[in-house]
């Protein structure tokens, strides 16, 4: 996307909130909520997969984004000693999702097999209180006149117009709760840019959350009762971005109304350096290897948007 | 003289050690000569064994586990492949004569593990001691861990400090059937890629039963909660055993040790910070390795010569230095219908053995030598881990202990010691699963997975 987050804003009729909510928020700061020796198990985990993982010197990014993806997952999982109701989730690689909606008079579609997603038993509740919604109405979504929103979007012939969660009816894990996104190509102009990495976290959770809410209320667009909320984690293996998103309605054709919401957290670096031979100048060891400049409070806002919805 | 240039030779600082041969006559102290020792450039068995030699002490008197890995593997030369996954025929036997192990039918009893199931799994309790009493009937005559000695009333309210609540099979089922079920019939899934159903179906039923069921553990088990999951690892390991002469080029005629590398890629693997209690004590002679008088080359097995690699998954810096389970997943193109369809009923079961054989010892080998034991220097404590093979349906389970490490034509010859594998037969998890239900599901392999996952070392 063109102009990133600005352009799926206007695309999915929502509002922008800087930082993660005050519900996420208070479990990051909770310190009921952490793990034993959590940096000592974070700066395994990121050596593990940056420096220990491979036969060769130095691993790839191709194979060192989702080992470590898999094993932040994996701390994360053995909070359920604390939490029992943390083993209702489970985690679906590889899923397709389509939702289709129309944005004043443009036909707009989501598809695709796009990552990895956590789904759950229970929802998570709405994270915005009903006054910040309805705030949402007197906010202007900005337009970039006189580029078209629909700039750099693929424009194909559908003849179905379809919303699919990618799952199929009784399915008891049916609410969707957090989806990932790895940008692990190894080239850097295959991967995204942070800003358009956002913006296709934004388009996606949205277009969940809106095939969740066409299966649970119906095709008609309206204004959501219950809010649906839908996360979304994206990393290229050190830098991360995590975001909240709320549908308030699927009332999308006209510009104005209630918006829906989303919280955005950008570019939390995890570590800064991670030297896997030491550097030596001059037959002297300047830095040795291992892992430089390492940040816990990204892991905890990692570890919070997982716990979210349970605790 | 001879003597004297062979020294130089070695003039990099090594420490010397005078060779106790018939041909040398030590020197008292204080002679103004030079020890007399077998040149080491001459073409002649006294000099290569003085070059082995001094290749040994190299190794042992490397600085660093690295550095031994290195110097161990330095030398390429054309071996043999090993591949764990084969449809060679009666590829089991072939595999324990090159790994010196014992096979022995059924796994050793657990008793520490099933007192853990209490009163709420009565019914699939009264199936399991059956079963566990014939594991313990052959191996009843030899000396079993002190541990499994203890009366079995005693462990229960010592489990039940340590266990907490009792294990709720209906949970775990649960959680079974519902991974098995979204991998199955509710996710939306694209038709497999030609010849791999493993990946569509079964692949990613076992990452998501795994990671579910060590979730789910880990409160009972403290070392699944400092445990390191890999997803798709490689496990490497190189060894000497056996001799034979080389057959055609320059160095036709020589008499070579047999290599063999085994590269082993399990589809998913834990290892634990701690090593696993050993089942049996270190000398115990459980049976008889089987002998093959072929050439390995008649398996059939190839030959190639590239890097000679040993690791377990992660490099030597890596806290999890030890393994704990493996699982491994076979291919679509060595499934069960192929076999049955080639009238080789009986080699389905081989070719769980020989997977599990083989990626065992690789794994427990390559432990061993990150712990800086080789074949000249022999493992003075056995390193256990598991393994489970499976297909997506049917579950087989496995159990090596590895008890030595000196399969080399020299030191093979005094050594009594042997390795140790135990394993199942392969048995389905269920039956059928149409319209959103598992049919037949069997209990008694979930309960066996989670003995495997809840298997943790005495202290814990």
């Amino acid at each position: 996307l063109f102009q990133g987050v600005r352009q799926a804003q206007w695309l999915t009729k929502t509002k922008l909130v800087e930082g993660l909510p005050p519900a996420v928020l208070s479990i990051v700061d909770n310190p009921a909520h952490q793990l034993e020796d959590l940096e000592e198990k974070v700066k395994h985990a990121i050596s593990h997969a940056r420096l220990w993982d491979t036969t060769e010197v130095a691993p790839r990014r191709e194979r060192y984004c989702p080992v470590l993806f898999e094993d932040l997952i994996h701390l994360c999982r053995l909070m359920s000693m604390k939490y029992p109701s943390l083993t209702k989730r489970t985690l679906a690689r590889n899923y397709k999702i389509s939702a289709t909606w129309e944005r004043e008079s443009i036909l707009l579609q989501v598809r695709g097999l796009n990552g990895i997603l956590i789904n759950s038993v229970a929802p998570i509740p709405p994270v915005a209180s009903k006054e910040e919604i309805l705030d949402t109405e007197e906010h202007v979504l900005e337009t970039f006149y006189p580029i078209s929103p629909t700039i750099d979007l693929q424009e194909v012939h559908v003849y179905k117009e379809l919303n699919d969660t990618g799952f199929r009816d009784g399915y008891p894990y049916s609410h969707p709760h957090t989806l990932f996104f790895l940008e692990s190509a190894n080239i850097r102009p295959n991967r995204f840019r942070p800003e358009q990495l956002r913006a296709k976290m934004l388009m996606f959770a949205f277009g969940n959350a809106l095939a969740k809410a066409k299966v649970l209320y119906g095709n008609d667009p309206k204004v959501l009762e219950q809010p649906i909320v839908v996360q979304s984690v994206g990393t290229d293996g050190q830098l991360f971005q995590f975001m909240v998103f709320q549908l308030n309605t699927t009332d999308l054709v006209s510009s104005d109304g209630i918006k829906n919401l989303v919280w955005i957290d950008s570019d939390q670096n995890l570590y800064e350096n991670a030297q896997c031979v030491p550097e030596v100048k001059k037959r002297v060891v300047t830095k040795p290897a291992g892992i430089y400049g390492f940040q816990p409070d990204t892991f905890k806002k990692f570890l919070a948007l997982y716990l979210h919805g349970t605790v | 003289m001879a003597a004297s240039g062979g020294r130089r030779l070695l003039w990099h600082g090594r420490c010397w050690f005078s060779q106790t041969e018939s041909a040398v006559l030590p020197q008292p102290p204080g002679s103004l000569y030079p020890p007399i020792v077998a040149s080491a450039t001459a073409k002649s068995k006294a000099a290569k064994r003085r070059r082995l030699e001094h290749f040994n002490q190299r190794v042992h008197a490397a600085a660093s586990i690295e550095e031994k890995l290195r110097l161990y593997g330095q030398l390429q030369r054309p071996k043999y492949m090993l591949y764990p996954q084969t449809f060679a025929l009666n590829a089991d036997r072939w595999y324990q004569s090159f790994t010196k192990t014992v096979f022995v039918a059924g796994l050793p009893p657990r008793a520490a593990s099933a007192a853990a199931k209490g009163p709420g799994a009565v019914a699939p309790e009264a199936a399991k001691t059956p079963e566990g009493a014939a594991g313990v009937a052959p191996e009843a005559a030899k000396a079993l861990e002190p541990r499994t000695a203890a009366p079995g009333a005693a462990k229960i309210p010592e489990a039940a400090v340590r266990a907490g609540p009792y294990l709720d099979v209906g949970e775990l089922r649960s959680l079974a059937c519902d991974a098995l079920l979204q991998e199955c019939f509710y996710q939306h899934k694209k038709q497999p890629f030609l010849h791999r159903r493993q990946d569509h179906t079964a692949g990613p039923f076992l990452t998501q039963l795994v990671s579910t069921l060590v979730a789910f553990l880990c409160g009972r088990n403290p070392l699944l909660a400092a445990s390191s999951l890999d997803l798709k690892p490689e496990v490497n390991y190189y060894w000497h055993h056996g001799e034979e002469v080389v057959v055609h080029g320059y160095r036709k005629g020589r008499v070579d040790p047999v290599r063999f590398q085994i590269d082993d890629h399990p589809h998913l693997q834990i290892r634990v910070p701690k090593q696993l209690p050993q089942i049996v004590p270190l000398e115990s002679d459980l049976g008889d390795v089987p002998v093959i008088d072929h050439k390995p080359s008649k398996l059939p097995l190839f030959k190639k010569q590239y890097e000679n690699k040993v690791f377990i998954g992660s490099k030597v810096a890596d806290p999890c230095c030890y393994g704990h389970t493996q699982f491994h997943l076979i291919p679509d193109k060595l499934k069960r219908e192929r076999f049955l369809r080639a009238n080789l009923e009986d080699q389905i079961e081989v070719l769980y053995r020989a997977n599990g054989i083989a990626s065992l010892f690789a794994w427990t080998a390559a432990q061993a030598m990150y712990q800086g034991f080789w074949s000249e220097a022999d493992v003075t404590r056995p390193f256990v881990s598991q393994a489970v093979v499976t297909d997506g349906k049917y579950f087989a389970f496995f159990c090596y202990q590895l008890n030595t490490l000196a399969l080399t034509v020299e030191t093979i010859k005094n050594n009594p010691r042997k390795n140790i594998c135990w394993g199942t037969d392969s048995k389905p998890l269920y039956d059928v699963v149409e319209d959103g239900s598992v049919k037949g599901f069997n209990d008694e392999v979930l309960i066996q997975l989670v003995r495997f996952l809840l298997n943790r070392p005495k202290e814990l």
